[in-house]
Parts: structure tokens; sequence; C-alpha cells
């Protein structure tokens, strides 16, 4: 069996630039676990249908599983240990511990990020443009309710801050 | 003690690990990385049913970068089951001896440096099969000519070779009930196989390390089950296998038992004496791993004129699939949820669990309990429209009261079902928009609304095993306090509860409890999170060890104060004289003083609670004679439904709870539990099964198998029916929460349907396309039922 070489790429995660050497067969889910030893975003199902390996990308919400790690070079990753700042949780992380919208936390990080990036393109979302924006998040625990209610209350949360500054 | 005056149980406190998961800081098993770990991977049998003829694994192992290749050559092979009795007795090896009776089954593992060069071993292992025929349908199995699947296994029910269990019970006198009887009605109905759906994958971490111990990370329901199975099947002392604590990610049943990964992994390590890691792909999950039980069963019900149940007959039948699993307990089980939530005078009850060639089956959440409510209370609301009545009223007429004694012994002393019924129907409006909704049926328009009620009584911790926790409840010097418990929580929340009861038992907050949880080396034993206990069971064993931490410490200041225990009050960590609030000592002083007086008595407390502790045996398997819980939990659902008739397509638009838990620990997991039983619910009745082709998974991804995502999400409510009371003084009883409401959103979304558009739904899941062709059936002068 041949390996294809590894080549060189610059990251920034969760504010760090790294450089890594990494082969271009491996996915960004791979080298945050494996390499950055990031482990607290979730593998769940290898082909994208499940998001509990959502990451932002320059912001935005991507399933890490179906990226690769070369075709990322040079961009800013943030992964669910990269949220919480100065030991404060972030609101969304805040309000999902508040509210019940945890329980065996194995999707968490992926549906805390996706959430994290709704708020920070619509501040105050509907019910539906919530539902909406996790569709591609599974879990199984929860049945929503409380996840839903959760993202609600930290927008609210949010917004009340910066209203407040 | 009035349940009002608590400060930590009865409250919605958020779940203490919460922080951790929501910065990504829990690990679970898929996150342990160790020095020198290994990626193990495992071959399966491609072929549902095979003699393995030859293995050849010399390729393999020249293969640079593999450190260990294992078969059964390298085991001591040893059986283990699910159930292990001399009816029962053990009948699946962790890896396959000889045969294959399954696709998927564990034919050697492979422990390399990395995932491609193990997956490259696994394709330079060659394995000669003879092919054998193969049986899939549980009815097709139970013939006389059907392909025999365990030739040398003790037979349960000569000459029908793959019934691997029966059970059989009766009481009452069935045919005088239906020679007595107004109506009739008997109906068969069908449930799929659903997997499980927990997030996390299988997996597992094995470390044999240097002072010949086998250390074990796995994704489990309960450690020390995990060690009595690998200790067994590897021929290890109990001694020598150490399984610590990860965080889980899921298991709704299905990772209570061993699986082969686990002991493929522990070999694999032994054999290297390299720490091995195993992980699932999730395509692996979905085509190896223990799924669900699918059910058939056929019920007959007679009832009086005025809708009094008189007598019932049931027959079950259970695909066990290649091996025992938990079929003859889903068999079990099927007959306790038929018996225990109504009045039936007469019954007599039939289970058959059979051996097919199909995967093997796991417990799964409510085992047994959402298709048995699902046939009994569709044949419910069907008896009652022919009788007239409304579902309401013959669900109130039949219910159990507070009190009754079941015909197995055990009492349902303190039964809120009649009382959730009433609660949910008033609150739902049910009986007005149940009538609207049958005046809707023959309107014009193509959505119609429809409204269904299911009810079940659930077991909270059952005698197997036997059901038993103890805990130690330690106070550390300045007074925050270590609690060692055996349990393992998977999501439910079992360390917030046990926090809970400890820091209201010491007076103590929450934030000094410090749960150290399921470690077989250093926790004492405790059964684990399944058989719907750990509350009852695990919290009375924290709830004991705590007062006995509590009085130790009153028994010190009583010392050093020179008074009475009795005088003593305890309020923020100080004990007063409450005569007079300025002597006093705090926790820590008392703390201090015992270890300096009482011969270093640092304060530890122990507890120990076994539930139905005079009984000394669990249940028969076979007759179902003896008793099965002291607590029945309760619960009555309404589900709101919605039917597009040009499309198919049903919305379950509100699901209304009113349970009986007895009394609830903490309301927002409470809460919690009944959410994700009604999404899992809503799985059940609509989207979820698991396709099988000849015995192989055709729809092996989440793409393929539809789970419930957030766009389907069901508007819940709930009502609290308390029957219990959380006592300072004694042990309390309390109910399950985490198993048995899947049911009745089953139950209830089938009957709403019915309501709407008046077809009677006999096999789950119900997909558009069964909805169209039953109405268009229903059009042409045909029954309408949708059914297998």
């Amino acid at each position: 069996m041949t390996r294809p070489s590894k080549q060189i790429i610059s990251l920034n995660v969760n504010g760090d630039d790294y450089e890594l050497a990494v082969r271009p067969n491996r996915t960004l889910l791979e080298v945050l676990r494996e390499d950055l030893m990031l482990t607290g975003t979730k593998e769940g199902c290898e082909d994208g249908s499940c998001g509990t390996c959502t990451v932002l990308l320059d912001g935005a919400p991507v399933r890490s599983c179906m990226l690769l790690a070369v075709d990322v070079a040079g961009r800013h990753v943030v992964t669910i240990e990269g949220l919480a700042s100065d030991n404060e949780l972030h609101p969304v992380q805040k309000a999902f511990v508040e509210y019940g919208a945890i329980q065996c936390g194995y999707c968490s990080p992926g549906m805390i990020l996706t959430a994290k990036a709704l708020l920070d393109t619509n501040p105050n979302p509907t019910e539906e443009e919530i539902k909406l924006a996790i569709s591609g998040n599974l879990c199984r625990c929860t049945g929503y309710n409380k996840i839903v209610s959760a993202i609600k209350i930290a927008g609210e949360n949010i917004a009340g801050v910066s209203s407040h500054e | 003690m009035n349940n009002n005056d608590l400060k930590y149980v009865g409250k919605p406190v958020p779940r203490k690990d919460g922080p951790l998961k929501a910065t990504g800081g829990a690990q679970y098993t898929v996150d342990i990385s160790l020095p020198g770990m290994l990626v193990g991977k495992v071959l399966r049998s491609p072929y549902p049913h095979a003699r393995i003829l030859n293995i050849d694994t010399s390729q393999a192992k020249k293969l640079p970068g593999v450190k260990a290749v294992v078969t059964s050559a390298d085991s001591l092979k040893v059986k283990h089951g699910f159930i292990d009795t001399p009816r029962y007795p053990a009948d699946q090896y962790p890896i396959a001896v000889d045969m294959v009776r399954h696709a998927g089954e564990e034919i050697a593992g492979v422990a390399a440096i990395d995932e491609d060069t193990a997956n490259e071993a696994l394709s330079l292992i060659h394995v000669e099969y003879e092919r054998l025929p193969a049986v899939f349908d549980p009815e097709e199995a139970m013939k006389l000519d059907a392909p025999e699947i365990h030739p040398n296994h003790p037979k349960v029910s000569d000459p029908y070779k793959n019934i691997g269990g029966k059970i059989e019970t009766a009481f009452g006198d069935i045919e005088k009930a239906f020679t007595g009887s107004y109506l009739i009605r008997e109906d068969k109905f069908y449930c799929q196989i659903r997997t499980h759906g927990y997030m996390e994958p299988q997996a597992t971490v094995a470390s044999w390390d240097h002072s010949s111990k086998l250390n074990v990370w796995t994704s489990s329901m309960g450690v020390f089950l995990k060690r009595a199975r690998l200790a067994r099947t590897l021929g290890l002392p109990f001694g020598s296998v150490r399984i610590l604590k990860t965080y889980v990610g899921g298991a709704f049943g299905g990772k209570i038992d061993l699986y082969g990964h686990e002991y493929i992994a522990s070999l694999l390590s032994m054999k290297c004496r390299l720490p091995v890691k195993i992980v699932y792909t999730r395509e692996e999950v979905f085509k190896a791993a223990r799924h669900g039980q699918p059910l058939i069963v056929e019920i007959k019900t007679g009832v009086k004129r005025d809708g009094t149940i008189l007598g019932q007959q049931i027959r079950t039948i259970n695909d066990s699939g290649a091996y025992r699993g938990s079929g003859v307990v889903a068999i079990f089980l099927a007959w306790g949820f038929a018996m225990a939530p109504y009045r039936i005078p007469s019954m007599q009850y039939e289970g058959y669990s059979v051996y097919t060639n199909n995967l093997v089956r796991a417990p799964q959440r409510g085992h047994g309990a959402p298709k048995m409510r699902f046939a009994a209370e569709s044949q419910f609301d069907v008896i009652a429209e022919e009788l007239g009545m409304d579902p309401i009223d013959f669900r109130l007429k039949n219910a159990r009261n507070p009190g009754d004694m079941l015909p197995n012994g055990d009492s349902v002393k303190n039964f809120g079902l009649k009382e959730c019924i009433a609660k949910v129907a008033e609150k739902t409006d049910f009986k007005a928009k149940y009538e609207a909704a049958l005046k809707e049926r023959h309107s014009g328009s193509t959505i119609k609304r429809g409204i269904g009620i299911g009810t079940t009584a659930y077991f909270s911790g059952s005698l197997v095993y036997p059901n038993s926790s103890t805990v130690i409840v330690r106070f550390n010097d300045d007074a925050s306090v270590s609690v060692m418990t055996g349990a393992l929580d998977i999501g439910q929340g079992c360390e917030t509860v046990i926090s809970q009861i400890v820091a209201e038992e010491l007076g103590v907050p929450l934030n000094e409890i410090h749960v150290h949880a399921a470690d077989t080396e250093t926790t004492p034993v405790d059964i684990g999170s399944w058989i719907s206990g750990l509350t009852y069971v695990t919290g009375n064993a924290a709830k004991k060890a705590a007062s006995h931490a509590m009085k130790k410490l009153l028994n010190v200041a009583a010392q050093e104060l020179g008074s009475e225990v009795q005088e003593l009050i305890a309020l923020d960590k100080t004990i007063f004289v409450g005569h007079s609030p300025d002597r006093k000592i705090s926790y820590g002083q008392a703390i201090a003083a015992s270890i300096a007086k009482n011969k270093g008595d640092c304060i530890i407390g122990e507890g120990h609670f076994r539930t139905m502790k005079d009984e000394v045996s669990p249940p028969s398997l076979s007759t179902a004679k003896g008793r099965w819980t002291e607590n029945y939990s309760n619960y009555a659902q309404v589900a709101e439904v919605e039917v597009d008739t040009e499309t198919g397509m049903v919305r379950i638009l509100k699901a209304t709870t009113a349970h009986d838990c007895g009394f609830p620990v903490n309301p927002v997991l409470v809460e919690g539990q009944i959410d994700g039983q009604v999404s899992m619910g809503q799985g059940h009745i609509l989207s979820e099964e698991l396709r099988v082709e000849d015995g192989c998974v055709i729809n092996p991804s989440f793409l393929e198998y539809k789970m419930p995502c957030a766009l389907d999400m069901v508007e819940t409510d709930y009502i609290d029916v308390i029957t219990e009371t959380y006592d300072k003084e004694h042990h309390y009883n309390t109910k399950e929460v985490g198993e048995g409401y899947v049911s009745g959103t089953v139950a209830s979304v089938a009957n709403a349907i019915y309501n709407a558009i008046g077809i009677r739904v006999k096999k789950t899941p119900v997909h558009p396309q069964d909805i169209i062709d039953a109405l268009e059936k229903h059009e042409h002068g045909g029954k309408g039922d949708l059914t297998r």
C-alpha cells in the first residue's frame, strides 16, 4: 500500500497558529482530534449526516468530517474548546447548561457551535429559524425541545447584554 | 416531612456535568488515548449462516505494522449470554467458533499501528466458508422444516428447534371469560426493528498493563456487568479486570451486554501488551451491533356490554436473531406490560422468542412496552368504538386502583393511572376534540386532525442480578463531600440526582458534593443504568450512606458541645444546639474533632439498598411467577396529529403527558426524559425501520434510517401526578421515568391517526404510502386496516 506524502499546512485553531504536516486524505476532523488532541469535536457518522463534528470555519458551521484538512489550509477554525473565554461560558453554552439542553452531551459541541453561528448572524431568531438551523444536528436524547428553548434564551441574553452596552 | 421544605431534592437544578459537556471537556471512550495505543479492527462474517472451514491469518500477521491478530483459536471458547440460567444457558461465543449465525458476526480481530494498516490486515485474512441455509422470518423459523440454527443446543420447545425461549402463564378462567363476553376482538400487530441511535458509536479501549491487569474503558450502561462478562470469557479473576468510567454518548439499551469488540480489544491487548482501541464506524453499528426487539402481538380481548374487560389472551413472537440476546426477557416483560395497567380478571399469555439468522437483539428503551401497549391500546379503542364508548371512559372503567394486587403478588400501592388519564383528558380537551375529528372525517378538507391516548404502567427497578447498590459518602477535611458510587451516568443525570440526595441529607451545597463514579476498582457495586431502577435503588443507597455519615457527624458534635444529638440542628454546614444558638460547631471542626478524638475516624457513611428486599429470586422467565417490582410508574399520553390525506404525511402536533413517577427528584431531568421518549416514539411510529434483506442491513446510515431531527420536533406538555413523598426519616419510593413513556407516544399516535382518518394502524412504522394505500382500499369498500 502506497500512501500519499504529507503536505505542510498552516491552520488557525481557536486563535492559535499551527503548522501541520498532514496527508491529503485526512479530514479536518481527524487532524483536530488526533493531531491537535481537540477531542471536544465528535465523530458520529462519517458521512455528514449527523452534525456532531460541526466546527466553525471562518465563522460558518461546517462538518469537519466532510472537509479535507489540506483544503482549509490558512483558514480560521473554532472548535468547542475555543468558545468559552477566560473561564466564562459563552451565552449559548450557559443556556444549554441551565435549561436542560444537554443529556448525554455527545451532540452538544456541534449543536452549540451551530447555534452560535446562527445567533452571530441572526440574534433574534424565530423558533422555526432555530429548528432549521440545527436540523442537520441529530440529538437522540432531548427531543430538541430544550435545545430550541436554550438557543432562544441565549439569543435574548446576548441581545440583552449588547443593548446595555 | 413536607416536600416543600426540601432544599435540593425536587428542585430543577442544572446537571452537574453540564459545563464539562458544553465545553468539550467530557472524555468519552472515543476520546481516550494512551501511549503506544494501537488501532483495532474486527473481521466480520459476510454471510448470515455458514460453517467456517478455515481461517488463514498468516499474511495479515506478516504485514508491517500489525502487532496482533486473534481468532477463536486464541480464545478460551467460553460462551456468554444476556441471560445465563439452567433453562437458558449462555449461547454465544464472543468470537465465532467454527460457525457464524448472522451477518456481521465477529470472526477475527487485528491490532495495528494505524487504521489503514489495520484495514489492510483485515483484507489479508482469508476465510473459507461453507454456506448453510438460513431463515429470517420468526414465523418461518418456527416451522418444523426450518433450518436449525443451534443444532447442539438444549431445546425449550421440542420439536420446534428454533424456539430459543418460551413463556406461558395464565390466571383466572379464560374460557369462561370469553363465553361470558358481550364482545370479543381478535387483532394482530407488528412492530419493526429499530436501532437505538446512540450518537457515540460502540467503542472500547483495552490495556493489559505490566501488573497483568486488564484496564478497559468502554461505552456502556454499567461497569460491573461488563467486568463480570469480560472476566468470565477471558478466564481472569474479577480483580484482574478493571472497567473505568468514561462519559457515554447515549445507549438506550444498546450498550448493556458484552459485545464481541470488547472481548476482541481485550484479547488483542493481552496478546501484544499494548493498549488497543476499537471504534465502530456508523455503518458497522448499523450492520453488526445489536438493535431493538421486533415483536408480533396477537391479542384477543373479551368485554361486557358496559365495557368491563373480562379476559385477554395474548401471544407474542419475538425474532431474537442468531443468539438469545435479551429476547426471552422481552417476551417476559411484554406480559408484564399487558397485565399491570388494567384490571383483567382472566388472562392467558404465551410468548415465543425465536432464533433466526438476523442480528442479535438488545434491550431497547421500553423493552417490549411500546409494542405491547401499541397493540393493547389500539384494540381498546376498537372495542370502545364498537361499544359506543369513548376511549377515556373505557380506560377509566378498567384502569387499576391504588392498592390493587396483581396476579404475581405485586401491590400497586400508589397507582396514579386513573388520575393521569383523567387529568390528561381534561387538559387536552380530549372528548370535544375526539368528537370534532369524527365529524370532520367526512368534510371536504384533505388535512384531517385527530386525537388519541396511550397509557402504561412500568416497573421501577426489578429483581434481576440482583438489583442492588452500595454507596459510600465521605467527608473531606474542609467539609466538602466525596461520593463513591458504581452508578454510571449515561446522560440521564444520575450523578446529579445522587448529589441532590446527598446534599439534602447533609445540608452541604451541591457544588461541594463530588461524585466519583463507575470504576470497578474504586467504587462499590451498582447494577448500572438499566432496568430503570437507578434513582430508586442507587438513590436510596446514597440517602442511607449520607444519613449514616450525618449521624456520625452529629454524634461528634454532641460530644464536643456537651449536648444530646436530639437537640442539634444542622444549618449551613454548622451544627447548633437548638435552644442556645451560640453553642455551635462547624462541620469542619466536627470532622477534625472526630479524627483527633475518635481514633482517626474521618467520617465515612455507607449505605446499601436492594429492591424487593424480601424476595430471594427474580420472577421466572418461563412461567412469569414471582414478584416483579415494588413501584409501578404510570402515565397517560395524548397525541394530537394532522394527516394529509393527499400525501399520506402524518405530523404530530402535540404530545401531552400526565405522569406518575412517584415524585420528580429533579423536574428538569424528568421533562428531558419525557421529551426524549416522545421523540423516540415518534421515530418508532412514523419513520424508523432497519431494513434487512437476507439478514443484511440495507440502510446502514442516518441518511437512509430516518431519526427525528429538529424540524420534526413535537411540542410537549407535562402534568405531574405526585403519589409519593421524599421522607427524611425513611427510604423513599420513587418510580421510573426513563423508559415507559416511549410506548404512550406510539399508542397515542396510532389512535389519533384512526380518529383523524378512520384507518386502524396495525404495524409500525406508518409510511406516507401506507396511509395512501389504506385510504384507497378504504374508499373501495375494503377494511382499510394499515397492516403488513
